[in-house]
């Protein structure tokens, strides 16, 4: 073995390792990957690190840190150990993902016509109708195909036994997925001998199979439809994903003030006058969308947008109102909206959940604060979270004040101590690091899942939180094939 | 081509420009102090209020500093943050709008634009002040570089067009005031317009003009040794060949209108169009004696003011696109300029809106 993974402490006893196997063999999937990186030295390493980190700051690979110094631009941060998915596993994943999707869009569907599943009381209504992210104004709006949720990206974890559970669904504007596409070109720069050794199912066709689902959902009876991407504009931090995304499929990236509604078409503004739009990747929030429906002070949306979209003229990716469902009180939810609209038992299971708005799980939250993890319904990106035994007993209190005052905002999981993967630390020796996974799916005609995704890493020692708003860093994601 | 990426790229190109020409013009006027061995004087104001008054930012700048001399002229022209067309703000202006079109343009540009940002940053006053000529060199030939990888790595559609456009109307604007601040060395010398004469000193003074434009070799390959202010001012302003003349400018500048529009001789599709021909067919057929007839001082205010017609126009047609029932905006509050006397200030980008969330 490596002298890297000599002085590896893989601590199979508390957590399930990628890599390491309980009697303290290697997995077999990573066998070559070990027996290569035997032959490299601390220098080799170092040499490496040069080359993948050239090759980000080249790229303009950074992204923004809010409430830092402004213009703060990092890299973000890389791990050079690939993660490795063997296929047998990734095809559970994959069918999981597909069945949840399908029945989440199903859902939605229901949510915004019939609402049949509230109707038979299957999630209680109040839910539903209460939740900040239902559009009633999309009641009876029927988008092209029936679908809403178009792009959206799953965050799956291992716990300790190393099954895959689904821990969020992120159907409104997941990002990432130009850092799974980033992160896979550097790996190749770095390590071209690797890529010899494994069959990697390649992931390199995402931007086309993402604009093939844009048109797929253009208007009905249309030409080729005219496809935008729509961003909140340079200093967003995502913005680098959004130009490189456009730039990827070859469509233009638009701002807010590019776009103009005139007779419930929505039009960009060019030299040569009005361009009909069809479809919009937006990755601008509902709220920002339509300064008339919406928020008012809204300067990222267009002024009319909402009414086109409702007129069928432009089709939106995803719809509005997707949030209902990747609410984190609707996720307790999926398992139940699967067996309702598929009749299946769902292939991925979720993370055991305790709602606040349930009196029973109420109790039981406020009496075990200090062990479980307390998330905000709404919030995303690691904020407005509670980590029991991490936490200090003022947290606590803080919390426990917070969800008597709004149970309906807040549910609880018990602490998963997440997989780890042995990670670079300061590219002399390996720690073992939590990780996650996050697969993109594509849903139009079909549902297309591209083999991998991104695997966000906790590279804080010891640390639970993979968000790279919060110190994550991420590692090439390898499907492959035995 | 979307309109925010056409004006983004014509502003990014003419902010480029802008930096490069007002290295020029503090080039110029150190070449003078030397070249009349005033280098003495350095520090006399009358050397300095010249560059301030032709760019009407008297007031501004006595807003900021008490004095003329060559430390707070240099420090307002090159450095200050609070002048809109001081080096550093132009180079700062001219990244920001390549940066929200990083996805059009070529990562060469964006380097390059990039690369001159944060030169700038790293530059002291006091190293402007120990070589001042070598700290302007290198900002003119940033700007070479620029239009060079420009011309190498971007697609000569449209989108080079307006870089074109952007570049050639700032420069026709910059050599009119180029020309000016020698003006007003004169004047600031004799305190007199009727005494203008041709004495030595005279000529050392416009071979100054000349170096500063690139000027002077090209300059004796078409006059040889006459150097006579006639000639210079027919060089620099009618001549049609070389590049940092008026006339070449506008010529360039009207070449990319057209290729945009498809305009063509004697037929117009748009008024900046129209104004840059009628620019152009003027400037073909006009004798140095007409300038003259005149007043060069005048005819050079007239040509600046039709400059921002132009401008103007160009940003109606291409950039302010507006529907049907939305009446088009006042252009002069759409375009603030940033200074105000006479019409003379040089024109600037509308203020970006700014993004929230």
């Amino acid at each position: 073995m490596s002298r890297f993974f000599e002085q590896y402490e893989p601590e199979t006893g508390h957590f399930f390792d990628e890599v390491i196997a309980a009697e303290g063999a290697p997995r077999p999937h990573y066998d070559k990957m070990l027996q290569r990186f035997t032959q490299f030295s601390i220098d080799d390493i170092k040499a490496r690190r040069e080359i993948v980190n050239i090759f980000f700051r080249n790229q303009g690979i950074t992204f923004t840190v809010y409430g830092e110094d402004e213009g703060v631009e990092r890299l973000f941060p890389f791990d050079l150990i690939p993660r490795v998915v063997p296929a047998h596993e990734w095809e559970t994943i994959e069918k999981g993902l597909i069945q949840r999707i399908t029945a989440l869009n199903e859902f939605l569907n229901d949510i915004y016509h019939g609402q049949k599943i509230l109707k038979e009381k299957i999630i209680p209504a109040e839910l539903i109708l209460g939740s900040q992210h239902f559009r009633r104004e999309f009641v009876g709006v029927n988008p092209p195909l029936g679908i809403y949720i178009h792009v959206t990206g799953s965050d799956i974890i291992r716990d300790r036994e190393g099954k895959y559970l689904v821990l969020e669904d992120n159907l409104r504007t997941p990002s990432g997925v130009s850092y799974m596409l980033q992160n896979r070109q550097a790996m190749k720069r770095a390590f071209p001998v690797l890529f010899d050794k494994y069959k990697i199912r390649p992931i390199e066709n995402y931007p086309q199979e993402l604009l093939r689902t844009l048109q797929e959902i253009g208007p009905s009876s249309r030409r080729e439809p005219n496809v935008v991407v729509l961003t909140p504009g340079i200093y967003n931090s995502a913005y680098f994903e959004h130009s490189f995304l456009a730039r990827q499929m070859g469509v233009e990236l638009t701002e807010g003030k590019d776009l103009v509604v005139n007779n419930n078409k929505v039009y960009t503004r060019t030299t040569r006058g009005l361009e009909l739009v069809d479809v919009i990747y937006r990755r601008v929030d509902d709220a920002f969308l339509d300064p008339l429906v919406f928020r008012p002070d809204s300067k990222l949306g267009v002024a009319g947008l909402v009414n086109a979209y409702r007129k069928g003229n432009v089709t939106l990716a995803n719809a509005i109102g997707c949030g209902v469902a990747d609410d984190k009180v609707i996720y307790s939810f999926v398992p139940k909206i699967i067996k309702y609209y598929l009749g299946e038992d769902p292939i991925l299971e979720n993370v055991q959940t305790w709602l606040a708005s349930n009196p029973d799980d109420l109790k039981y939250i406020l009496a075990n604060l200090d062990s479980l993890v307390v998330k905000a319904a709404n919030e995303s990106g690691g904020y407005g979270m509670l980590i029991g035994p991490e936490s200090t007993i003022e947290e606590q209190e803080k919390f426990a004040e917070m969800i008597v005052a709004n149970p309906r905002n807040y549910i609880a999981q018990p602490t998963i101590s997440l997989s780890r993967h042995p990670s670079f630390f300061n590219d002399t020796e390996l720690w073992g690091c939590h990780i996650d996974l996050r697969p993109y799916v594509l849903y139009g005609k079909t549902v297309t899942i591209v083999p991998g995704g991104l695997t966000r890493v906790a590279l804080k020692r010891g640390s639970l939180v993979v968000n790279s708003s919060q110190g994550g860093g991420s590692k090439d994601t390898w499907v492959v094939d035995e | 081509m979307l309109s925010r990426v056409a004006e983004s790229l014509f502003w990014m190109s003419r902010y480029f420009e802008r930096a490069e020409n007002t290295a020029r013009f503090l080039d110029v006027n150190f070449n003078l102090l030397l070249d009349l061995n005033k280098i003495t004087h350095v520090e006399n104001p009358n050397y300095w209020i010249a560059l301030i008054l032709v760019t009407s930012d008297k007031e501004r700048f006595n807003s900021l500093y008490e004095s003329y001399s060559a430390r707070t002229v240099t420090d307002y022209l090159v450095f200050n943050k609070n002048n809109p067309n001081s080096i550093t703000s132009c180079v700062s202006l001219a990244r920001e709008n390549g940066r929200s079109i990083i996805e059009s343009i070529s990562s060469e540009m964006w380097e390059q634009v990039n690369n001159l940002y944060h030169y700038l940053q790293s530059v002291t006053p006091q190293f402007v002040h120990n070589d001042p000529c070598g700290f302007y060199k290198e900002i003119k030939n940033a700007s070479h570089l620029f239009q060079g990888i420009t011309d190498n790595t971007f697609s000569h559609n449209e989108g080079w067009d307006f870089i074109q456009i952007a570049k050639y109307l700032e420069r026709t604007d910059n050599i009119a005031r180029l020309i000016d601040v020698k003006y007003h060395m004169l004047l600031s010398d004799t305190q007199n317009e009727d005494e203008i004469v041709e004495g030595s000193e005279d000529i050392i003074q416009w071979m100054a003009v000349l170096k500063s434009c690139s000027a002077l070799e090209a300059f004796r390959k078409v006059y040889l040794s006459k150097i006579d202010p006639d000639n210079i001012l027919r060089f620099l302003i009618l001549d049609r060949t070389f590049p940092r003349s008026i006339n070449f400018s506008v010529c360039a500048a009207e070449d990319a209108l057209w290729r945009i529009s498809g305009s063509s001789r004697h037929r117009y599709v748009n008024n900046a169009d129209r104004l840059i021909g009628k620019l152009e067919a003027e400037l073909s057929y006009t004798a140095i004696e007409d300038i003259y007839a005149k007043g060069l001082h005048h005819y050079l205010e007239d040509l600046e003011q039709r400059l921002v017609k132009v401008g103007e126009q160009v940003h109606l047609t291409y950039f302010a696109y507006h529907t049907p029932e939305i009446e088009p905006v006042d252009i002069e509050e759409a375009l603030p300029f940033t200074g105000v006397a006479g019409g003379r200030a040089y024109w600037s980008q509308a203020q970006q809106h700014q993004q929230q969330q």
